[in-house]
């Protein structure tokens, strides 16, 4: 007994690739993907095409009336908390940052002698993050251009996954709270080819239950429990992210509790048995397009609560 | 106990197999971190299903096969091993998605409380444990058999775990 759908699905890559599409698709297209990928667009409101909440998160007033109609927080796919909350424990996490972004090297030099002071000139660039950076000729995080300056410019080893790096991030990351998302992925060139190879791992099949990461962030899993869990649809997500992620940290890490976009990823992937991926590698930096892409139109929260701290939605 | 398992991929997966295992030099399999369900499973095994990276080999994985089985029964294992499998996320899990007899659980699939009155076909319940994919390709559940997450007397134990229904 043959499976006709895998037939299928081989057979229309070969079709497609000989065809229309080069030889970068081809190694896209040969994988076991989870349905939906089609669908998705670099938009917030592109959450439309997948659950039917965002009529009731879509801004902060969408949400206070969908409280008040008496929706609960998996309605509106969590961004009642999640995004819509500041979170007032992270004080103390975003000074650290802000004391490592004046702290002087030997040659009494900062990443403030080049970015200004209070980070004026980075004011607003996360929200446009990850981008392309023509020096380095690749896509890279907020993370990844971090670690390059303090090392290049700095002498500073403070690779993405350094405690220096995480916090630095959250603390430029709170640059640019309320700033709409902008992520160009529709114009041709390499932010578009990134959010495409982003979507198309989002959506395949990985790991020892081969589960997609949109498994469990596409309804029906989205929006449901998982062993009391909350999965969202992958929309709008990004914004809050760096987020604060107290009580819990990577395993073996220590940031104060930070999760950058990557760590998130990660840890996904950890929980669902997938070789995790290396903060900052080119997959892992397509993914956070993909996510970031997927918040556009959306204004960026940070800090953001990760935890709701009434358990009432439970019920 | 009678098994009768019909393997149409799994036959030229099994070659492959054999063709690796010669390959793979004997003491590189002495080194080879073993999973012990119930344990966190080790992540240089990770490396051996499909993974987001474009370097490294298991980036250019694919799902394993569809594997259609069949089983005839009779159901006689152990209910008891069955139920601990079902609910150690890091064994079977099936709490995770599923309300379980005598357990709350998920509700990303359907209850399975009263699986027992059901009275599904053994060979339609196996059928899903093993690799739900024959009957719903997109079903969001582990693809248990192929990926040697559960083996078959893990499957059977837990089979009759839901069909005792206690
Ligand atoms: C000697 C000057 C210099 C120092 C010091 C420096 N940078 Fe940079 N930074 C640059 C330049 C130049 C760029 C433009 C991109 C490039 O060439 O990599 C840049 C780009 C950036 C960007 C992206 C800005 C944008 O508009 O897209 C961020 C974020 C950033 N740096 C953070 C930091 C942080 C954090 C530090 C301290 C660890 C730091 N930089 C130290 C010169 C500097
Ligand atoms: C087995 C199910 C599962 C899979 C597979 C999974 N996730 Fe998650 N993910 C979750 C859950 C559950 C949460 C929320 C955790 C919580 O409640 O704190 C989450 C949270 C997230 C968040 C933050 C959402 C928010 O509300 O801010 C992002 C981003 C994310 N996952 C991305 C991914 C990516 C990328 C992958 C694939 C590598 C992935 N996930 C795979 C279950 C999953
Ligand atoms: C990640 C979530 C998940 C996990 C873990 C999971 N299941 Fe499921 N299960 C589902 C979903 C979703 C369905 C419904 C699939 C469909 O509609 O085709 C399902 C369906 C089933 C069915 C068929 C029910 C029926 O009414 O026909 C059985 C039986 C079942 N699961 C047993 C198990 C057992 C036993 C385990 C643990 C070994 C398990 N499942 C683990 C999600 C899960």
């Amino acid at each position: 007994m043959k499976n006709p759908r895998m037939i299928l699905h081989l057979a229309m890559g070969v079709a497609l690739t000989a065809t229309t599409l080069g030889v970068a698709a081809e190694e896209l297209l040969k994988f076991d993907y989870w349905p939906g990928r089609e669908n998705a667009i670099p938009h917030v409101s592109g959450d439309e095409k997948f659950s039917d909440t965002y009529q009731y998160w879509k801004d902060e007033k969408a949400i206070e009336q969908a409280k008040k109609a008496g929706k609960k927080s998996h309605e509106m796919n969590f961004k009642d908390f999640r995004w819509a909350q500041k979170s007032f424990d992270a004080e103390p996490a975003l000074e650290i940052g802000k004391g490592y972004y004046n702290q002087k090297n030997a040659n009494g030099k900062s990443c403030a002698s080049c970015h200004g002071e209070n980070g004026k000139k980075l004011e607003g660039i996360y929200a446009n993050y990850p981008s392309y950076n023509k020096r380095l000729k690749r896509v890279v995080t907020v993370g990844t251009q971090i670690q390059t300056c303090a090392s290049e410019r700095l002498g500073l080893d403070w690779p993405e996954t350094s405690r220096e790096n995480v916090l630095t991030d959250f603390y430029v990351a709170s640059l640019s709270d309320g700033k709409v998302i902008k992520i160009d992925a529709t114009k041709p060139g390499p932010i578009k080819k990134s959010y495409e190879r982003g979507r198309d791992l989002f959506f395949k099949r990985a790991g020892h239950f081969d589960f997609a990461c949109a498994s469990c962030h596409t309804p029906p899993t989205a929006g449901s429990y998982l062993r009391g869990q909350r999965p969202t649809t992958f929309f709008g997500d990004a914004a809050s992210y760096p987020i604060y992620h107290f009580p819990y940290a990577l395993p073996g890490d220590d940031y104060e509790y930070v999760f950058t976009l990557q760590h998130q990823i990660k840890s996904c992937q950890m929980l669902s048995r997938m070789y995790p991926g290396k903060e900052g590698s080119p997959a892992m930096t397509d993914i956070e397009v993909f996510l970031k892409a997927s918040a556009n139109g959306y204004k960026m929260s940070i800090p953001g609560a990760e935890y709701n701290m009434d358990a009432s939605y439970l019920d | 106990m009678k098994l009768d398992t019909k393997r149409h991929y799994l036959f030229v997966l099994a070659l492959a197999g054999t063709l690796s295992a010669t390959a793979v030099s004997a003491a590189n399999a002495e080194e080879a971190p073993k999973w012990v369900p119930g344990e966190p499973y080790p992540t240089e095994l990770l490396k051996n299903y499909p993974c987001h990276d474009y370097e490294l080999p298991c980036g250019k994985m694919n799902s394993p096969p569809v594997e259609r089985v069949v089983f005839k029964g009779p159901l006689q294992g152990d209910a008891e091993r069955g139920e601990k499998i079902a609910i150690n996320l890091r064994w079977g899990n099936c709490i995770a998605c599923h309300v379980l007899p005598n357990h709350d659980g998920g509700t990303i699939g359907p209850s399975l409380r009263q699986y027992a009155a059901r009275q599904a076909p053994l060979d339609y319940t196996y059928q899903r444990l093993w690799d739900v994919r024959y009957y719903n390709p997109n079903a969001h559940m582990p693809v248990y058999g192929p990926n040697k997450v559960l083996t078959h007397q893990d499957i059977v134990d837990v089979m009759t775990y839901l069909y005792a229904g206690k």
